[in-house]
């Protein structure tokens, strides 16, 4: 019998499809894992069931009958309860008071503080963990926090139970006395949703796996019948090969030299090098620390230690600014968030940097100037849109990438650092940025590219780096490339 | 029906200053008479000048509220001054000094990262204060030779009050700077989107300290005039300014999460706040009344953008 059965499940962003008529069906009392590359669409299909998005199109059943969930509170009464990567925790609230926030409101006038705190702790040796209920969630630590989450969700009664991530800040130890409490939850019945990079620990708990690749499901396999390597090929799929322009890469002296960076425990001891007309891609997985190594070597963030050189001669005090003016660019992994001005009109995001170069005395901008500027970088990346002041909001997602690349094409830059430029966005838009970045290295520049997509990597670059934990945890080169081993090392399998 | 609805969000502060004339116009018979419109106009016209700089910092995202303050404190400064030396370097020295009150607070924003609300409130506490100590509490009658001054802020060119020349001035450069020059484009995309303008390799704080300044010194602009049409500089002129300047660019549909409002439509609320309390004051409604009828039609006024922006 099925508890949980989610039936050709569409889901699209504005234009972007997250998920396309996927199917996954979960048995009472299983176990089952749910694996993919970042983007794959994990979280988006556990946001539809728990009720955080509504889906497009698809039905779902809970038990058998088909359910309608369209808010978080409609899930919450089938009994589902969910552990989201992002912790829901009030931070100056006591343990107690959070396990409990949903219960607070509304029943009494009164705290009932000694009930609260006995029945807190109770829930937390439940689940193997001495926690005092008294302390604020602010002073446990990450791992604790994430402890405290797991006992929140558990504090209904609940028929289904989905964990995203749950180990990415928690310790092995911790680890297992989760998968006691998880063994234990199973043998009640619970239908849990397990969604993990580490391939390991699915081994060591699932009983099934199912793989999300580019928003669609594969059928869902019975752990003991598979195995790493097969689950890997799922993962990574064959679609992308034919997008890829043919790299003839001429490779100059060394431009860009970082040694032992460090910043917050997020970047640990990275040290690399670029050279003129090389594509360096970085892999790892969200969080191992790829954007903050970009956002150092950019300025955008101070780090506590390290070295960078420029042309051989290092860099003091970065800034954006300072790398703007070296010649140094970034194009930000959050487009909408930091690489456009959703509200300016295309034409002055464009401008945006290059305002001197397009006004005179005074500071007055010339609107011919503008223009042709505008429309010179438009017609080279071939933007769609109606004309050059379309609000950059009512662009799709490509083409508001190629916006937030295109700003920085006005000036000579030697070194790019593009992160994440084809997330989420559709495959002609893909293969024309390809095609940029070839074009930008064969002119002489340096680019750094982070991605999670692997065989984006292996298709453009000529040298790949992969972090894990802040850490580089190998280098490859072209003939090296496999897609296996950099999932590998960005997995730590 | 697109069109329509697009004009309405373009130019829904317009639609309301038309609104408020025919209201006016209707409610009483004196709203056109020249005498009255002189006085609306000379009343406005501090708020006027003040307006467009805190246009300029609330596009940033900030706030200034210390402007009401810096009025009173140049204002005394400027009739202190004329006993102490000529009239050009008077008005120098009282301009210089509200440059600075907006440097100071522009310098704890931009490179501290206070909250403007924080920072502009302590500056408009100090300021106020320290009106009153330059002043030791009393009004200071500007010098007898410093009657130019006197005779420019009372008199008129063309039936047009001569501090609201200025205004009409500093409007067109505050409207120009926002259109066609570098400064105010990115005033506007620093209120947009900070990060992605920090980003792009720009200077975020050295604009962010430029409206400040500007503020300020548009501030002192209208302290001097209205000491120059009054004679004296008082400790206590410009209390709860701050509030009518900000209700004045709120009306005209600038956001104060910062990006966006224009020029113009600053100067139609500034004139449509006018119009409230000139068209109540022609009908005798007594002062209390006023401030919570003013407070009412604020509240109208912004739900009715709200409204229209969907």
């Amino acid at each position: 019998m099925y508890r949980v059965e989610l039936l050709n499940i569409t889901k699209s962003f504005g234009g972007i499809t997250a998920l396309k008529d996927v199917t996954l069906k979960i048995r009472a009392g299983e176990i089952h894992a749910l694996v993919g590359e970042n983007g794959a669409g994990k979280s988006t299909l556990m946001k539809i069931l728990s009720g955080a998005h509504s889906k497009d199109t698809g039905r779902i059943f809970i038990d058998n009958s088909e359910v309608q969930i369209s808010n978080t509170h409609d899930s919450k009464k089938l009994g589902i309860g969910i552990i989201y990567q992002e912790f829901s925790l009030v931070p100056d609230l006591s343990v107690a008071e959070n396990i409990f926030l949903h219960q607070l409101g509304g029943k009494s006038l009164w705290m009932r503080w000694k009930s609260l705190k006995r029945k807190a702790e109770s829930l937390l040796n439940g689940i193997g963990f001495q926690i005092d209920p008294a302390i604020k969630v602010s002073q446990l630590s990450i791992a604790y926090q994430q402890i405290v989450e797991i006992a929140k969700a558990l504090s209904e009664k609940v028929n289904v139970l989905i964990l995203d991530e749950p180990s990415t800040v928690i310790g092995p130890y911790e680890i297992q006395k989760l998968f006691d409490t998880l063994r234990r939850l199973k043998d009640e019945g619970v239908a849990i949703i397990y969604i993990s990079h580490h391939l390991s620990e699915i081994f060591q708990i699932a009983d099934r796996i199912s793989v999300l690749k580019d928003g669609r499901s594969s059928d869902s396999l019975l752990v003991s019948e598979t195995d790493r390597d097969s689950i890997i090929k799922l993962m990574l799929g064959r679609s992308l090969d034919t997008m890829f322009p043919s790299r003839s890469p001429v490779i100059g002296k060394e431009i860009l030299k970082a040694e032992f960076l460090n910043f917050r425990d997020k970047v640990k001891n990275v040290s690399l090098s670029l050279k003129a007309g090389e594509i360096l891609g970085i892999a790892g997985l969200v969080g191992s620390g790829r954007s903050e190594t970009a956002r150092i070597i950019f300025g955008a963030e101070k780090m506590e230690s390290g070295k960078i050189s420029f042309f051989g001669e290092q860099l003091h005090e970065a800034s954006p600014y300072r790398s703007y003016k070296n010649g140094i660019g970034m194009v930000p992994e959050d487009r909408k968030q930091h690489g456009i001005i959703l509200s300016l009109s295309v034409k002055h995001n464009l401008s945006l940097m290059n305002l001197n170069e397009i006004s005179g005395i005074l500071g007055f901008i010339s609107s011919k100037r503008e223009s042709d500027h505008a429309i010179t970088l438009i017609r080279k990346l071939s933007i769609k849109l109606q004309d050059a002041d379309t609000e950059a909001a009512k662009l799709s997602g490509g083409n508001q990438q190629k916006v937030s690349i295109a700003k920085w094409l006005g000036r000579n830059n030697k070194v790019m650092i593009i992160d994440e430029p084809t997330r989420g966005i559709d495959i002609g838009a893909k293969a024309e940025i390809y095609k940029l970045l070839n074009e930008l290295a064969n002119q002489g520049v340096g680019i750094i590219l982070i991605s999670s997509e692997t065989s984006e990597l292996t298709g453009i670059c000529d040298r790949i780096l992969v972090m894990r934990k802040g850490q580089i945890c190998g280098e490859l080169e072209k003939k090296d490339f496999s897609e296996e081993d950099i999932l590998r090392l960005s997995i730590g399998a | 029906m697109k069109r329509t609805i697009h004009f309405f969000i373009e130019y829904n502060t317009v639609v309301i200053f038309i609104l408020m004339l025919i209201v006016s116009a209707l409610v009483s018979e004196s709203f056109f008479t020249s005498t009255n419109l002189f006085n609306l106009v000379r009343q406005v016209t501090p708020i006027g000048i003040i307006s467009m700089g805190m246009l300029l910092v609330i596009l940033t995202g900030g706030i200034d509220l210390s402007v009401g303050s810096i009025v009173a404190m140049v204002g005394v400064l400027c009739a202190l001054f004329t006993h102490m030396m000529p009239l050009p370097l008077a008005l120098i020295a009282a301009l210089g000094c509200g440059l600075m009150v907006g440097g100071v607070s522009g310098y704890l924003v931009a490179y501290h990262r206070m909250a403007p609300f924080i920072a502009t409130l302590a500056l408009m506490s100090i300021v106020r204060g320290l009106g009153f100590i330059f002043s030791k509490g009393a009004p200071v009658i500007v010098a007898e030779n410093a009657s130019a001054l006197t005779q420019f802020g009372s008199g008129s060119f063309f039936g047009i009050p001569n501090p609201a020349w200025i205004l009409l001035i500093i409007f067109i450069r505050v409207f120009v700077m926002l259109r066609y020059n570098t400064f105010g484009r990115l005033v506007i995309a620093i209120g947009s989107n900070e990060e992605a303008v920090r980003l792009s390799g720009i200077k975020v704080p050295h604009y962010k300290l430029g409206v400040y300044v500007i503020a300020g010194g548009l501030s002192a602009v209208a302290g001097i005039l209205l000491t120059a049409r009054t004679s004296v500089g008082a400790p206590v002129t410009g209390i709860a300014m701050e509030l009518d300047v900000i209700a004045a660019v709120v009306i005209g549909g600038a956001s104060l999460m910062g990006g966006k409002g224009s020029a113009v439509n600053t100067l139609l609320g500034v004139l449509i706040l006018g119009m409230i309390g000139n068209i109540m004051n022609l009908m005798t409604i007594p002062a209390y009344s006023q401030q919570v009828i003013k407070g009412l039609i604020i509240i109208f006024a912004v739900l009715l953008q709200r409204f229209q922006n969907k």
